[in-house]
């Protein structure tokens, strides 16, 4: 591992070696990390979920008959509707307009993965600069940055995507964008908070004795260790994000006839009274799935890194 | 000493938080075509309306805009609510006392069942009551509310007729004075048996559904709290006292495990705002939820941008009394570092 | 086994104990088959390295080891009333008459007070809940409530103390008998805490512990183990979490208070000046097993075994030639499913084949003492003074 060229040479052997060993060692817990995380039954049961909800994603267009012009769009098979699971090859049913539940599912299941992994890729990279700019420049930036957070965090997660997407419009579009806007504060403040706790550590000041630049600092000593409590924050978020996804479309501010999960849920509720159980179900099961499976990892993964838990 | 200090930044700070939150909320009104729009009542005539752009600067430039506007909000003039077809001042006190009495409700259930799973599995750690509980917790994080909601419906309210929708029956309802705004409290101060029977048989579904999630997110927290408290020296010692078991978890450990716990108490709180909004749309309950998603779907600003500005107070309320609380549970805890 | 005549009179007696741990690597002989006793009013230090057993043999006494993982796994602990003669086997005892005796007949103080006290309570509420446990008749009575129709319990006498939320309705329902039974509970606490020296008991008895120097908690945990005033008193480490200026008067302050109630100690320590300035009889554990015991002073004048001897030897003293400290070489052997041999025989000078194979057991020596050594007699024919390289002791090098 090179670093950046210094004054003295034992000051660049020395960054070196301490770099090398640190980027080694920390390699070294990542396979160990990775290993006791897979000891946990129930997260390996999350993955699994997650794997097969990727591959239904994927392979939507092979598994169904894309739905022209819009594949997003049910169906209409004016013929068949409201008909119950496993009759006449809908094996979940059909809606009221004739859509089937699975071809729903399964290109929701396309909606969730854009949702989930544009929100908290975009909200990842935003909140990381912000707070990283906020933390490593301190003073009155970090003070009025940390005000604007406060002022997002003050406002409940839903309530203000939900207050976005209103006035934004109803779309599908909006739902990400909305909650875009309002999740990238969590990971400001947490990175935010790792990067001034590593900053009070010794190795920290130890390159900064031996003369190495704040930027190279900040890679190479900082932001490898602050990642652990990101990755289990963004872990968590890919499930959560659905879930409030899915209850804004529930409420309507999707579009009409979207297969979007929660919009589903809702297109079946009123057929619950003439006993057609099996839209609302169905979706809604897809959802808890989802969020399921995230939390069970998120939770494997922070067990397994959190070290007061390490190695039970 | 130190609390005093602390409390009165963190009062300090909360106007101008909201402060914040309010520009926030005022930006988004310039996002839409209309911004009289949240002032202008059906019946204006045109002449009305131009007055009332007149009257808010509506073309100026942007900072005298929210200036005027934030003046009209603290002057009680937070626009008119379409979907009410009254200024939303006149409406807003009754939709918050019935989403608060819903809200407080959960909060009980969510609170009484949290802390009472979660130290069971903390005792019993890595017992099948700890397994359970883990696994309800968990369950109970990933759960949609809106489709629990549903699901629970359907036998309870579909096949047995147990539980009506909507806050009461009118009948009854009417036949009691309302002096605190909650329906169930004012069926008690009546001492109207059958009003507190109608009160509770509507509030128990919908606080049951609302108080899920937030439970499980309770347990889990307990439960992980009191494994960590059981490992401590102390207990160790009030057993070496002599001191009944039962009194060990209760006393020495749950105390303390509470400390921690009383955070993410207070955290929920904001799940269940949140959960509210779908859990009052399914239970027909006429609190801000079930307001706000009408405003939704006829395109009512006012009554969205107030929704947003008082959740919001309330929220940074509960936060902060949970704090001072916290405060002053723990008395090592060094105060706003 | 060893050669055992106990004496007639005896307090405790630990017979052929074993604790075993169950871990996810194996099962762990913390303790193995350790036998020993302590007579009324006398001292005996439990002296050992860290990891020895010492402080799981005390806390089987009273038997406070969790049981999962933790596992009894043979032998008895024998507790006898002075007064009455009756004796009780603290392991197979019902669990009431075990809680009966823990802070009434057999009372702990911890190494660390500050940990060992809760930090949400008060001082006076911790101390009164063992008068509440123990003392609850003479209380009720002392407040004028006949004890056998009282309406309240003990963990309500326990309320009493002011500084929290009381949630029984006693001092609703019945206040002069309320304020009569906390006055009660406030001078049993109140005497608790000056008998210790505290100054200014009042405001001690409504502090919380943080509020409290570690010196000032320590005597909070002494008033509380004394309460009750119990035959044996177990000291764990007492001095360990102190500055060094407050162990001396925590030590005089115990010895003093043990002259006065005639209780009798047993101190687990690594510390030996401790031993030599207050111990009676010594007990020397290694890796779970005992083997060394003895009046205190004849067995740190003649160590008979290698251990004690490379324990003493490894006391940095005046006089001692600059540069070198004499340290036993190597390392306490793993106690996961051991061989069956000397455990100190890898780091032992005189260990012989014999040691590798066969356990060394308890023989009894004259006066009283008694060694567990298959080569005790190689070994003690020198004194520690004379004591130069019998042991291989490793020398590390100190100063420049």
């Amino acid at each position: 591992m090179t670093s950046a060229p210094t004054s003295s040479p034992a000051g660049q052997t020395g960054k070196t070696t301490l770099r090398t060993r640190a980027s080694s060692v920390r390699w070294a817990r990542r396979r160990e990390v990775l290993r006791e995380v897979m000891r946990n039954p129930l997260t390996v049961v999350g993955f699994v979920i997650i794997a097969l909800f990727l591959l239904m994603a994927l392979m939507a267009p092979l598994l169904t008959e894309a739905n022209q012009p819009d594949p997003y769009q049910s169906p209409r098979d004016w013929g068949n509707i409201d008909v119950p699971p496993g009759v006449e090859g809908h094996v979940l049913g059909t809606d009221s307009t004739g859509g089937d539940v699975l071809y729903g599912i399964i290109w929701g299941s396309r909606l969730s993965l854009q949702l989930s992994l544009t929100v908290v890729i975009s909200t990842l990279v935003i909140g990381t600069i912000v707070g990283s700019v906020a933390a490593m420049r301190g003073g009155r930036v970090d003070n009025f940055l940390m005000r604007v957070v406060d002022v997002f965090l003050a406002i409940p997660e839903l309530i203000f995507a939900l207050a976005i997407a209103a006035v934004l419009g109803p779309s599908f579009r909006n739902i990400i964008l909305a909650l875009a806007v309002v999740f990238w504060v969590k990971y400001a403040r947490i990175i935010r908070g790792e990067i001034i706790r590593v900053k009070q550590t010794d190795y920290v000041a130890a390159a900064h004795v031996v003369g190495d630049s704040n930027w190279n600092i900040y890679r190479k000593d900082v932001l490898p260790n602050a990642v652990t409590p990101l990755v289990v924050q963004a872990t968590l978020d890919m499930g959560n994000v659905v879930l409030i996804g899915a209850a804004l479309s529930y409420i309507g501010l999707a579009q009409a006839g979207l297969t979007e999960w929660g919009a589903m849920v809702s297109a079946g509720q009123s057929g619950i009274l003439a006993g057609q159980w099996w839209v609302s179900t169905f979706a809604g099961v897809a959802i808890l799935l989802w969020a399921l499976a995230f939390n069970l990892v998120g939770d494997g993964l922070r067990d397994a890194l959190d070290p007061k838990t390490e190695g039970r | 000493m130190q609390v005093r200090q602390y409390l009165i930044r963190r009062l300090a700070l909360l106007p101008l938080i909201m402060l914040g939150v309010s520009i926030i909320v005022f930006t988004l009104t310039r996002f839409t075509g209309s911004p009289v729009g949240i002032y202008a009542t059906p019946n204006m005539t045109p002449v009305e309306v131009a007055a009332l752009e007149e009257r808010y600067r509506l073309d100026e430039p942007i900072p005298v805009q929210y200036a005027y506007w934030l003046g009209g909000l603290l002057r009680g003039d937070l626009g008119w609510s379409g979907v009410s077809v009254a200024p939303v001042t006149d409406v807003i006190g009754l939709k918050l006392t019935a989403t608060l009495e819903l809200a407080i409700f959960a909060a009980l259930v969510a609170i009484i069942g949290g802390i009472a799973l979660g130290t069971i599995a903390g005792v019993r750690r890595n017992k099948a009551p700890d397994h359970a509980a883990r696994f309800f917790s968990i369950l109970g994080a990933s759960t949609p509310t809106f489709w629990f909601g549903l699901l629970l419906l359907i036998p309870f309210y579909l096949w047995l007729d147990w539980f009506p929708l909507g806050r009461s029956t009118p009948e009854i309802f009417d036949t009691i004075a309302h002096p605190t705004g909650l329906y169930t409290v004012d069926a008690v101060i009546g001492l109207n048996p059958s009003a507190i029977w109608d009160s509770i048989r509507h509030i128990i579904l919908p606080a049951v559904v609302l108080g899920f999630g937030s439970m499980a997110i309770i347990v889990r927290m307990m439960r992980s709290s009191m494994v960590e408290t059981m490992s401590e020296e102390y207990v160790d010692a009030a057993r070496a006292k002599g001191l009944p078991e039962k009194l060990v978890v209760k006393r020495h450990a749950r105390r303390n495990a509470l400390v921690p716990t009383a955070t993410v108490i207070g955290l929920s709180f904001g799940f269940l705002l949140q959960g509210a909004v779908a859990v009052e749309l399914i239970f027909r309950w006429p609190g801000l939820g079930q307001w706000v998603t009408s405003a939704i779907l006829s395109g009512d600003q006012a009554t969205i941008m107030a929704y947003v500005l008082i959740t919001s107070l309330i929220f940074m309320l509960v936060n902060l009394t949970v704090d001072i609380a916290y405060a002053y549970l723990d008395r090592r805890v060094v105060l706003g570092s | 086994m060893s050669v055992e005549t106990p004496s007639d009179d005896w307090l405790l007696r630990v017979e052929d104990l074993s604790v075993h741990f169950h871990t996810p690597r194996g099962v762990v002989q913390a303790v193995d088959h350790i036998t020993f006793e302590v007579r009324p009013k006398e001292t005996l230090a439990l002296v050992g390295e860290t990891g020895c057993g010492k402080s799981v043999t005390a806390r089987s006494i009273m038997k406070l080891v969790p049981e999962p993982p933790g596992e009894y796994a043979s032998g008895s602990i024998l507790l006898r009333s002075p007064s009455t003669g009756a004796v009780i086997d603290m392991l197979t005892a019902p669990m009431d008459q075990v809680r009966a005796t823990r802070g009434d007949r057999i009372a702990m103080i911890f190494q660390d007070p500050g940990k060992a006290l809760n930090p949400s309570l008060t001082i006076g509420r911790q101390l009164a809940e063992v008068f509440g446990e123990h003392r609850a008749r003479m209380l009720l009575t002392q407040a004028g409530i006949d004890p056998d129709h009282a309406p309240v319990g003990s963990g309500a006498i326990a309320s009493q103390r002011a500084g929290v939320i009381r949630r029984n309705f006693f001092h609703l329902t019945h206040p002069g008998q309320s304020r009569a039974l906390r006055a009660a509970v406030d001078d049993a606490v109140i005497n608790a805490l000056s008998d210790t020296g505290i100054p200014n008991p009042r405001k001690v008895m409504s502090s919380y512990p943080h509020e409290l120097s570690g010196g000032m908690k320590q005597r909070v945990m002494i008033a509380q183990a004394l309460a009750c005033d119990p035959d044996l008193l177990i000291a764990d480490e007492p001095t360990t979490a102190l500055d060094v200026t407050i162990q001396a008067r925590i030590l005089d302050l115990i010895n003093d208070l043990q002259q006065r109630r005639g209780t009798a100690i047993l101190y687990i320590t690594h510390d030996l000046s401790l031993v030599r300035q207050f111990a009676d009889r010594l007990a020397v554990m290694y890796a779970g097993r005992m083997v060394e015991s003895g009046p205190a002073l004849e067995v740190l004048k003649a160590p008979q075994h290698p251990y004690t001897q490379g324990l003493l030897a490894a006391i940095p003293r005046a006089g001692t030639p600059r540069g070198q400290l004499a340290a036993i070489a190597g390392s306490v052997p793993q106690l996961v499913d051991p061989p069956p041999q000397c455990h100190f025989s890898s780091r032992c000078g005189w260990s012989a084949e014999v040691c590798t194979t066969h356990v060394p057991h308890l023989i009894g020596l004259p006066g009283e003492r008694k060694v567990a050594c298959l080569r005790f007699e190689q070994a003690s024919s020198i004194g520690v003074e004379e004591a130069e390289m019998p042991l291989r002791a490793a020398h590390v090098e100190v100063g420049p």
